[in-house]
């Protein structure tokens, strides 16, 4: 009946009857000669199939499908089911793991990487979140065209898959754990504020975002000030700077925590700031690998860290991007502002930002602005999050008074607004209370974890 | 029928119907790898039995695969084929059923014709057949089945349960199936996978009023919140059924941020609509409380 060379291992082939099946046997669409040896390319360069039989590689070629996934799409989620191969014949995908209050990059995936064997060998859910970071063409092998290929074999490659699936799931389950240590540890949830247009008030935002924080946690919110080459929040809250997150650079491991938390700035009414730079010169040596040094050391000491990124996006505030839970992008309504408000969302969801944890802002500048709210969402191609309205020349007052406007002024627009933000990030970001939510976590990380 | 001879009968199948399951539970055990089973025993429903020793299963356990190879071995699988080719429909619905249970990937080729079936029975086995044994084969064979005879239930059905990840997600994305679109919609909201949230988005801002309707419904199955500005919007679409659909999408979602616009639909010329709205509230309210 059916093809002779799908037959299980333990079958003993009558030629009788395999000669019958071949009469009988269906036409199955055959993939062209490129195409196959592009297959066969791709599936030659994974690990998992290093021990394979070049017969048993092509018939895997044959049945896989070919999959285009456009830039930013999820192409596996954490915690579904899944029954497909994924090899990446072209392009780049992202996997994170997926925590409330955390998104941890565990793996940037290239051309030969392959992903979901824990879903489709061992039947377990996903255990991670996969994003197309650029178009890419996928090779997909469902389980029924694995097993259909494999039951014909007695080499031991089945076995061999699963051993090796295995042991990427262990591994991929250990880098989970690690991944909600923060949470666990009660580190600091890292905001970043991005404005891309200069002009439309990312830094009072920030400002004023960290005096709203830090009205519900006094001493427990830090605003890091990377917006180069002029990081001027220490003097728009009035506060004097005497040394900043450059000068750390040469400080040996040892007494890097202490300097560093050192040259915070505590202002009266509760908020920190960490300047970046206090000369123009100083900010090339805030390096990626500092940058990240110190961020390791203010999340255990704080519970949010706003960081101010400017407009200007450096190899700094990319690596900074990697660390930011909450990215916060702040737009105002000129044609200007808003077309590089576009394509800095088209950035975001090329680094693989999810739409939850960007928030967009838009700032009123003046009375009447140019660009309807209407006409900003159309060219952003999604909703503006949260909306300040015209706050007249408050922000500009509260500047030249070294004031912060949502501690001082509750009723300005400023403030309204902020305070929305502050709502939403806390809402996103909640903690798990210490005494009831989490050992629910603990015990849900615990049991994540392999028997 | 009462009396000595039809209940002597029910208790002779009954003792075959064992003994069968006796002997089928033993080649999936691996205590035999011989057996004297045959698919044409007299008043047993060897399908039913097969079924009910593999359900649960997967296509890759030892179990099925012992049985499958015991089917290959003594050549009980072309048996299965002729009557998979049988004119009469009760073998041929049997045949589908135990090709299903058995996870049969190879039989796929065979029992895509009968998706066509003039018989519905014959076409439902079928279908039922494909959605167990899955894969990529199976999930184009119910794809063509439904561009060939329409929206059915049981052939989206099947589709949502045998499609591989990515499958829906990119035949959606494919300009060639235009007419097949909205079963695929109605496909991924079923698997409630969020992977097609995406590309239901797309066709709700840019399809045809079927798959607009069909996609926001789906988007509410899936838990789409990302998708709720635009389930909004819809509500104050011209087609009643677009807006009972998104109303029923937000309250599925319990969308909180839509009350306002939920609350306006009370008063929606069409009666449904006002339904809808009513019962979308409710559900948001018993939301809130929880």
């Amino acid at each position: 009946m059916m093809r002779a060379d799908l037959r299980p291992s333990l079958v003993q082939t009558d030629p009788r009857r395999a000669e019958r099946t071949a009469a009988r046997k269906p036409v199955a669409p055959r993939p062209a000669f490129h195409d196959m040896a592009s297959r066969v390319g791709t599936l030659e360069r994974a690990p998992v199939f290093y021990t394979f039989a070049e017969g048993a590689l092509r018939a895997l070629a044959r049945r896989v499908r070919r999959v285009r996934v456009a830039v930013g799409e999820l192409v596996v989620a954490q915690g579904e089911p899944g029954d497909t191969l994924f090899f990446i014949e072209r392009g780049r995908c992202r996997m994170v793991v997926e925590k409330p209050a955390s998104l941890v990059t565990v793996a940037v995936l290239t051309e030969g990487d392959f992903f979901g064997e824990g879903a489709a060998i061992l039947g377990k859910p996903q255990q991670a979140s996969v994003y197309a970071q650029t178009e890419c063409y996928l090779l997909a092998l469902d389980r029924q065209s694995l097993t259909a290929v494999m039951t014909g074999r007695e080499d031991g490659s089945m076995h061999e898959l699963r051993w090796f699936a295995e042991q990427r799931f262990n591994l991929f389950a250990d880098t989970t754990v690690q991944a909600t240590w923060g949470q666990l540890l009660q580190e600091a949830t890292v905001v970043g504020v991005y404005s891309p247009k200069g002009g439309a008030g990312g830094t009072c935002i920030s400002m004023n975002l960290v005096g709203s924080l830090s009205r519900r946690y006094p001493g427990e919110v830090l605003l890091l000030d990377l917006d180069f080459p002029y990081s001027h929040s220490a003097l728009l809250a009035g506060l004097i700077p005497s040394s900043c997150l450059a000068r750390m650079d040469q400080v040996p491991q040892e007494s890097f925590e202490e300097v560093l938390l050192s040259a915070v700035l505590y202002d009266s009414a509760g908020p920190m700031i960490l300047p970046g730079a206090l000369q123009p010169e100083e900010a090339d040596a805030v390096t990626p690998e500092l940058v990240t040094r110190a961020i390791a050391v203010l999340r255990k000491t704080f519970r949010y860290i706003v960081v101010d990124l400017g407009v200007t996006i450096t190899d700094a505030t990319l690596a900074l991007f990697d660390l930011t839970q909450h990215v916060v992008l702040v737009t105002a309504p000129e044609l200007s502002a808003v077309k590089s408000a576009a394509d800095a969302i088209d950035i975001f969801k090329q680094l693989g930002t999810p739409d939850d944890r960007l928030t967009v802002v838009l700032n009123h500048r003046s009375i009447k602005p140019a660009v309807t709210k209407s006409a900003v969402e159309r060219s952003l191609k999604r909703p503006v999050d949260i909306e300040i309205e015209f706050d007249g020349t408050r922000p500009e007052q509260a500047a030249v008074d070294g004031a912060i406007l949502s501690l001082t002024n509750p009723k300005s627009e400023m403030t309204r607004g902020v305070e929305a933000l502050a709502a939403q990030l806390d809402r996103i970001h909640a903690r798990p209370k210490a005494g009831k939510d989490l050992p629910a976590l603990v015990g849900a990380v615990k049991a994540e974890q392999p028997e | 029928m009462k009396g000595p001879v039809p209940a002597f009968r029910r208790y002779q199948v009954g003792v075959r119907t064992a003994k069968m399951r006796r002997r089928l539970q033993d080649l999936a055990s691996g205590k035999v790898t011989e057996s004297q089973v045959t698919l044409e025993e007299s008043g047993v429903d060897v399908a039913g039995v097969i079924d009910e020793v593999t359900r649960g299963l997967r296509a890759d356990s030892m179990p099925v695969q012992r049985l499958v190879t015991w089917f290959w071995n003594s050549g009980a699988i072309d048996h299965l084929a002729d009557r998979l080719e049988s004119r009469s429909i009760p073998v041929r619905i049997a045949a589908a059923h135990t090709v299903g249970a058995l996870h049969l990937y190879e039989a796929v080729w065979y029992l895509e014709p009968l998706l066509a079936s003039r018989d519905r029975h014959v076409s439902d086995a079928s279908a039922r057949a494909l959605g167990r044994i899955g894969g990529t084969h199976s999930a184009t064979a119910l794809m063509r089945g439904i561009q060939r005879r329409g929206t059915n239930r049981r052939l989206v059905a099947e589709l949502a349960r045998s499609a591989p990840d990515q499958f829906i997600e990119s035949a959606i994305s494919e300009a060639a199936k235009p007419g097949v679109r909205p079963a695929l919609a109605l496909a991924a909201g079923l698997r409630r996978r969020r992977t097609a949230t995406s590309q239901l988005i797309r066709l709700v801002q840019r399809g045809s009023m079927r798959e607009r309707v069909i996609s926001c419904r789906a988007l509410g199955w899936i838990g789409a919140t990302i998708a709720i500005p635009l389930l909004i919007e819809a509500l104050n679409d011209r087609n009643w059924k677009l807006r009972m659909s998104a109303t029923k999408a937000l309250g599925a979602l319990r969308a909180r941020e839509s009350v306002q616009e939920l609350r306006q639909l009370m008063i929606d010329r069409n009666p449904r609509v006002r339904r809808a709205a009513q019962q979308a509230l409710l559900r948001i309210e018993a939301g809130r409380g929880a």
